[in-house]
């Protein structure tokens, strides 16, 4: 990624991108005017200081797309805007947040009433759904995609690729050897071709030499992860979209839907409407939860059970689920998983003139995780004459501590309550939202009673006639996050894949072998052999060019004893030849190497082809880069590949 | 925690932010979608408001809806039909639905001879508390016991109550006319009710 990007960066290619992009925007203007494309200032004017702002000039609406993209897709405008969201998600942990606490962002407005408008407006107080948040990880997308996109044609490109010509020189590859052969140099280099396309080499042969490439699996492997690095974005992106996040807690025997308006906490994707929430429900039958009960582990869970029952959709047959840690019930693509549990002691409320007004579970949340210590409030905003609100602590086995009772283990072995008792105007009717779990008793009186324990069945009879309230027992709540992510399996696939290209481009290294066969003066054909691997960090590729130096040997040798004996010195047979034929006059060696000198000198020493190729590690013509000898040899071994390459480059 | 320390405040916070997915709303589950403004029925009051009003041919009919009532009648909407109904989605702990309940009170009691019928669905609650609410707020008007809100579930292919309260207006031949998401105040429901009901107002 990082060399793509530099090329994208590199002011020089932008630069020559401006120029070239000149005279075809300027269109029919400058050409009309007959100006010279190359000095198309019109006054004459040389191109110094002012040819910036000319040339700025001349850009035109496509020039400066074409400027914008390039600035986007660049590595530091990448990193720019990583840094941004990084920053921009800050206030999301400083400030209250809508989606987590809405109570609290009421009690800012509360506290500060002429910020909090203003940060409203600015989305402060959502900040991982504000338009500016959105901006900086779409145009994040937009500048990884704009880097990956290009750069996956270019790897297509590269895999696609022919091997190279073979080298003049073959002794002076970092792998070679030669020995002479009684085969004429055509069919030296059809046995060879037979030998090299058999162990799935990619062949490419020219009069007197044959190239061979293996290892594209390694372009396949670079092109698998870019493109499952898009995918992995995209999918991120689809469950951000399309998917929600949901908890609901949940009293044993009590049920809920899949609705907005039975949910607890609703984070949806922006294009999530109340009508794509799958409608399926759920109840609770029971939940069991166990404890080491000694040792250095105790107070620590065993197992949790949560035996549900469920409807997948409206009016459809009650189906059954034991639901556990990380065993999530999945319903129609959702997953409903166990996170968490506690106790919801059950009261009854008796009112100042005698009715009922709560006769339920009240689920308390744990202070104490290993003794699950919980505590909890009781509201009862219709209790006449007054309303009435109660503060409690849940021990599920409460134990005497010096005077002090605490609970000692998590299970209910000895439940208790104890409650702190409130009259006066719990605040609940001005429409401004609170949290069922805390008391606002500003505007509450505190009733003495004796602060003892209740157990269950024991009840409290309130002062002033206020009523009457009784511990019955207690019921166990799970709590349940329900998600839906349509981007999660894609996410997971592309993430594997990701990671199989990743691998497979590291562990697969590209190599070359050539061969040249030449008809030695002495008689016989001089069979030379050479190779060279990329990124051989492993260093196996010695082994491999002995091995088939050696296979390479043995078959001539094999093929011209066979020759021998059949009594002519070309072919026996056609199941040898899984490759084309050559059967062109054979050309003298020495004038077949000169004239592929004159093909190759003009172009071996152009110093640009090293340095180009160091930009792109990934293309044919990296090979130059490993050493000083191998530099030299991969000028004459790349050259051909390069001189593509780089024109390929110049037109991008 | 950023919320700033109230002495008054129970400490019971501190709790609810060790457990901060939990259930910490009091009412209207959190924003939704594109087609609820941003802060539906739960957050700042003041924008915690969307009325929506779908013209004749816009329409999605109501499923039907019965059940048992708080006390312990049996009501089938069916039994409406002709008439305007207000269906309103409450619960006894959800504090925007105390604010806008007297207004809901006297609207059912007002229109109930231009043929107009409310019906509540009562949410999440505990009976007994429900009664008392309704006793409190002089709410004559029937009101369905949802405690696993499957009346709410049946609403959702159509026009789902979004948060809690939300209020749906039905029209005579039982179709949607329109959703009140968040506290309804009194002008505005008489106002969407005499254009659904087709009164002079």
């Amino acid at each position: 990624m990082t060399t793509a990007k530099g090329d994208a960066m590199t002011p020089a290619p932008a630069d020559g991108e401006f120029r070239a992009a000149g005279p075809g925007l300027a269109g029919p203007a400058s050409r009309g005017a007959g100006a010279d494309p190359g000095v198309a200032a019109p006054n004459g004017k040389p191109r110094g200081s002012g040819s910036g702002r000319l040339r700025a000039a001349r850009l035109g609406p496509a020039g400066w797309l074409r400027w914008f993209w390039r600035q986007l897709t660049s590595m530091r405008t990448a990193l720019i805007l990583l840094f941004l969201l990084a920053l921009a998600s800050v206030p999301g942990s400083v400030l209250p947040q809508e989606g987590i606490d809405p109570a609290a962002v009421t009690q800012y407005y509360q506290q500060h009433p002429s910020l909090a408008p203003i940060f409203n407006r600015l989305s402060l107080f959502n900040v991982f759904s504000a338009p500016w948040f959105a901006a900086i990880y779409l145009l994040l997308f937009a500048s990884l995609a704009g880097c990956v996109l290009p750069r996956t044609f270019r790897l297509v490109g590269s895999a696609r690729q022919k091997p190279p010509r073979a080298p003049s020189n073959l002794a002076r590859l970092p792998a070679s050897a030669s020995y002479t052969t009684d085969l004429t140099p055509a069919a030296a280099l059809d046995s060879a071709a037979g030998l090299l396309g058999g162990r799935r080499f990619r062949l490419h042969r020219g009069d007197g030499w044959v190239s061979a490439e293996k290892g594209y699996l390694r372009e396949v492997g670079n092109l698998l992860f870019h493109v499952a690095l898009l995918a992995l974005l995209f999918s991120v992106g689809l469950g951000g979209i399309w998917g929600y996040k949901a908890n609901r807690l949940l009293i044993v025997g009590q049920g809920f839907a899949n609705t907005p308006t039975d949910l607890d906490v609703f984070h949806p994707g922006r294009l999530v409407s109340p009508t794509d929430l799958q409608p399926f429900s759920i109840n609770l039958k029971s939940f069991r939860a166990e404890y080491v009960t000694s040792g250095p582990q105790i107070d620590q869970p065993i197992t949790y059970d949560a035996a549900l029952s469920y409807r997948p959709q409206i009016g459809s047959p009650v189906k059954h689920y034991m639901l556990t840690v990380n065993h999530p019930l999945v319903v129609d693509n959702v997953s409903v998983y166990l996170i968490g549990h506690g106790y919801a002691p059950v009261f009854k409320v008796t009112d100042g003139t005698g009715k009922v007004r709560w006769d339920g579970p009240v689920p308390f949340i744990p202070v104490q995780q290993t003794t699950l210590t919980s505590e909890g409030v009781i509201k009862v905003p219709d209790a006449q004459p007054y309303q009435l609100g109660f503060a409690g602590v849940f021990l599920p086995s409460a134990e005497d501590v010096g005077g002090q009772l605490e609970s000692a283990f998590p299970a209910p072995l000895n439940p208790r309550v104890s409650l702190v008792a409130f009259k006066g105007n719990l605040g609940m009717n001005s429409g401004q939202p609170q949290s069922v779990y805390s008391l606002d008793t500003k505007n509450l009186k505190q009733l003495p009673i004796a602060p003892r324990p209740l157990t269950a069945g024991q009840s409290e009879k309130l002062p002033d006639g206020a009523g009457t309230v009784t511990y019955l027992g207690y019921q166990q709540w799970v709590s349940l996050a329900i998600t839906y992510d349509p981007g999660q399996l894609p996410a997971l696939a592309s993430g594997i894949a990701a990671l199989a290209g990743l691998i497979l481009s590291f562990m697969v290294r590209r190599r070359r072998v050539f061969v040249r066969a030449v008809a030695s003066p002495d008689g016989g054909t001089r069979v030379s052999f050479g190779g060279l691997a990329r990124s051989d960090a492993a260093g196996g590729f010695d082994t491999e060019f002995a091995e088939l130096s050696r296979l390479l040997r043995a078959e001539h040798d094999g093929r011209s004893m066979r020759a021998r004996q059949v009594g002519d010195g070309t072919v026996d047979g056609p199941e040898d030849f899984d490759y084309r034929e050559r059967p062109g006059p054979a050309i003298p060696a020495a004038a077949q190497v000169a004239a592929e000198a004159g093909i190759d000198d003009p172009v071996v020493g152009n110093p640009v082809v090293g340095n180009r190729a160091v930009d792109d590690t990934l293309s044919t013509d990296a090979v130059s880069t490993q050493t000083a000898t191998a530099q030299a040899v991969a000028d004459e071994a790349a050259v051909p590949a390069n001189s593509d390459t780089l024109s390929g480059r110049e037109e991008e | 925690m950023s919320r700033l320390p109230v002495p008054a405040r129970i400490a019971i916070g501190a709790a609810v932010a060790a457990l901060a997915g939990l259930a910490t709303a009091g009412c209207a589950a959190g924003q939704i979608g594109a087609d609820v403004p941003q802060s539906s029925g739960q957050s700042f009051v003041s924008h915690s408001y969307e009325s929506t009003f779908y013209q004749i041919g816009h329409r999605s009919s109501a499923p039907e809806v019965s059940g048992t009532t708080l006390t312990g009648q049996r009501l089938n909407l069916d039994s409406y039909r002709g008439k305007t109904v207000v269906l309103n989605f409450w619960g006894s702990w959800c504090d925007p639905c105390r604010s806008e309940a007297p207004a809901l009170g006297a609207l059912a009691r007002q229109l109930q001879p231009d043929g107009v019928r409310f019906v509540g669905i009562d949410i999440r609650d505990e009976p007994d508390a429900a009664l008392a609410f309704m006793q409190n707020f002089r709410v004559s008007y029937p009101s369905l016991n949802d405690p696993n809100d499957e009346i709410a579930l049946e609403f959702h292919s159509t026009v789902p109550p979004a948060a809690i309260p939300t209020t749906l207006i039905i029209d005579r031949s039982g179709r949607i006319a329109a959703r009140i998401v968040g506290a309804s105040s009194y002008d505005e429901l008489k106002d969407l009710v005499a254009k659904v009901a087709g009164l002079k107002s």
